[in-house]
């Protein structure tokens, strides 16, 4: 019975990790809030006063109230209501479910095409290589923003009507994910060039294991780590271009509602004095994105091997 | 120095065909060209007329070229929604856009570099810690929003500065400024705050950690022990040398603010490019989008060969770089 016996539990709480997570009140707040938000938004149906995707919930009466105020049949409307009577709360809510899965599918699309195509160009090289860096290059001059708006404009031209409304999203997360597959892709590549000649490789590929199998079991654990902090900044970056893209009605169909199409329908009465129609969408759009944005620095900072030990 | 620049010159070029590929391709097969033209009324055999006429039965590289050829001589086709030449209706909004764009760049630079400064020799004070959070909130602050609030507090609540349009404009043959008027000053003042103060924090910051670096350098230490004052060691030293990588920020961010410069016109509604291209996009005028995307493409295109060869003109080390870079 030693009390010197460190505990695995023991070891994760004291490592340099957990440590400086503990130490600093900004990630913790930022990490608080953002997995709030998160679970909010994936238990929408549940959370939400009122059922806003539901005709029968809208009180043309009760339309516009600033919040706090009660409607005709005494329902309380915590932050107010919007033009068409609906619950600003819940609104909120389920636009914050919208952008948050557009922003992850796109993440998630755009890690997938840029790990790929950078374990393929480090791995393999050649002309492959070569056209696939010429390409992030090119992608690298334009900014990222507009990339999205082209590629979201064009296919909506392209489409007719009744197409591109069952295809919005898709193609919102495809052209947002399009703009931002090059980071990952580059970051990958430099740390397969790292260890593509490492011993165990070498001897993986002397016993004569697939490429493809040394790639994705042998290579690939190696080189992910980078990709969490990556991912984290690109959630901040890929929510704000869909509320842009929305914002500017070019986004999600006007029937969803996101955070950007939201501050969309409140602008539009922003000179009648009625602020919180766009106010509350947002609010709740910084709060997102500073809470992401801060946990990718803090993030980035504590993986960062150079920076340890300031 | 030469490879370097045919190789650049070759990216540029395939990077404007294939921009032009894909307007040609929009241009093209979007919709039926003939139907565009002509009535409800045309018979079967004027469309054919018409088809043949226009060259739409000619091999499709044979059409591509002469679209190559008429986007060359600035021919790029009619508008679906004005119906009127494109080319022109681009070059008309393109003057709203620089003005915006410039006086953003200049709000940003004006404001970012004296904040910096401070920010960098008043390290410790309430101050500094306030402007680097208030510059943090505004990376994640979406431009959009920035715009919003403007509007609220300055054209809603204190009734100080308009919210929508350029004001009145004073224009010179096809050029329109409003940098003449007082009128068109109050209208800029908004839309160029909005725009800029995101590039305003990005240089904040920079000068910040470059002043910062600077100051921990030997030639300042000496500078102190000569006995020169704060203020000369502080701006004839230390500033001086902080300030040639925020020109070329400043160079770089140029195309950002190009391209956000889209957001602001539609939250300001002002009548430049990015407001055309977004309604262009909405109303699906497919003419006006093409001949867009060829004229971002060629001015992006030339705007980073432009800079990397200014660049490699200033910097002996930057044109080594290069030079063994396009070797491999």
């Amino acid at each position: 019975m030693s009390t010197n016996v460190v505990t695995r539990p023991q070891r994760w709480w004291d490592s340099d990790f957990v440590y400086d997570f503990r130490h600093s009140p900004v990630a913790i707040v930022a990490t608080i809030v953002t997995v709030v938000l998160i679970a909010v938004a994936l238990g929408a149906d549940f959370v939400v006063p009122f059922n806003v995707n539901d005709p029968a919930s809208a009180n043309v009466v009760d339309a516009r109230l600033p919040p706090g105020s009660s409607g005709m049949f005494g329902s309380n409307y915590l932050l107010g209501t919007d033009p068409q009577g609906r619950d600003m709360l819940s609104a909120v809510i389920f636009g914050l479910r919208t952008s948050l899965m557009v922003g992850g599918a796109s993440v998630v699309l755009a890690a997938f095409v840029g790990i790929l195509l950078g374990l393929v160009s480090g791995y393999i090289g050649g002309w492959l290589d070569a056209l696939i860096m010429r390409i992030a290059d090119v992608q690298l001059t334009f900014p990222a923003i507009l990339i999205a708006l082209l590629i979201d404009g064009i296919s909506r031209t392209a489409m007719d009507r009744a197409t591109h409304e069952a295809l919005a999203i898709p193609v919102l997360v495809v052209a947002i994910a399009a703009t931002y597959w090059v980071q990952y892709a580059r970051t990958i590549r430099a740390l397969v060039l790292v260890e593509r000649d490492k011993d165990y490789v070498l001897a993986a590929r002397v016993i004569g294991v697939s490429p493809l199998r040394i790639l994705l079991s042998h290579i690939c654990p190696n080189v992910l780590g980078p990709i969490v902090v990556i991912a984290t900044i690109n959630l901040a970056l890929a929510i704000l271009t869909e509320a842009t893209l929305s914002f500017l009605g070019i986004g999600v169909p006007p029937t969803t509602p996101s955070l950007g199409s939201l501050v969309r329908i409140g602008n539009e009465f922003l000179f009648s004095g009625d602020w919180w129609i766009s106010a509350v969408p947002g609010a709740m759009l910084v709060a997102l994105s500073l809470a992401v944005n801060l946990l990718g620095d803090w993030l980035r900072d504590a993986l960062n091997p150079r920076l340890s030990g300031r | 120095m030469g490879s370097f620049f045919v190789q650049r010159l070759a990216q540029t070029i395939v990077v404007v065909l294939a921009a032009a590929l894909v307007s040609f391709a929009l241009f093209r097969y979007v919709g039926d060209p003939v139907n565009n033209m002509v009535g409800q009324a045309a018979s079967m055999a004027d469309r054919e007329a018409m088809r043949r006429a226009l060259g739409l039965d000619d091999p499709v590289i044979l059409q591509f070229l002469r679209f190559l050829r008429g986007a060359l001589s600035g021919d790029l086709g009619v508008s679906y929604r004005f119906g009127v030449p494109v080319g022109g209706l681009l070059m008309e909004r393109f003057p709203a856009t620089l003005e915006l764009s410039v006086c953003a760049m200049l709000v940003a630079t004006v404001l970012g570099i004296p904040l910096g400064v401070w920010t960098a020799l008043h390290r410790r004070s309430v101050s500094s810690h306030v402007l680097m959070i208030l510059s943090l909130i505004g990376v994640a602050l979406p431009t959009f929003l920035i715009g919003i609030v403007l509007i609220l507090v300055f054209s809603v609540w204190l009734g100080w500065l308009p919210s929508f349009g350029r004001g009145t404009v004073v224009s010179f043959g096809s050029w329109t400024t409003g940098l003449l008027t007082a009128g068109g000053l109050k209208a800029l003042v908004l839309p160029s705050l909005t725009l800029g103060l995101f590039q305003m924090t990005l240089i904040l910051r920079l000068v910040r950690a470059e002043m910062l670096e600077v100051l921990r350098a030997d030639y300042v230490k000496f500078a102190r022990a000569r006995g020169l004052t704060n203020r000369a060691v502080n701006y004839r030293h230390a500033l001086k040398n902080t300030l040639v990588p925020v020109v070329t920020i400043i160079g770089l961010q140029f195309g950002n603010v190009f391209a956000f410069s889209i957001v602001v016109e539609t939250v300001f509604q002002w009548p430049g490019l990015g407001l055309l291209v977004i309604q262009s996009i909405q109303f699906a005028d497919v003419p006006l989008l093409a001949a867009y995307l060829v004229m971002i493409s060629l001015g992006f295109a030339a705007l980073n060969l432009g800079v990397d060869l200014l660049y490699a003109a200033i910097d002996p080390r930057v044109r080594a770089g290069m030079m063994s870079k396009a070797r491999v």
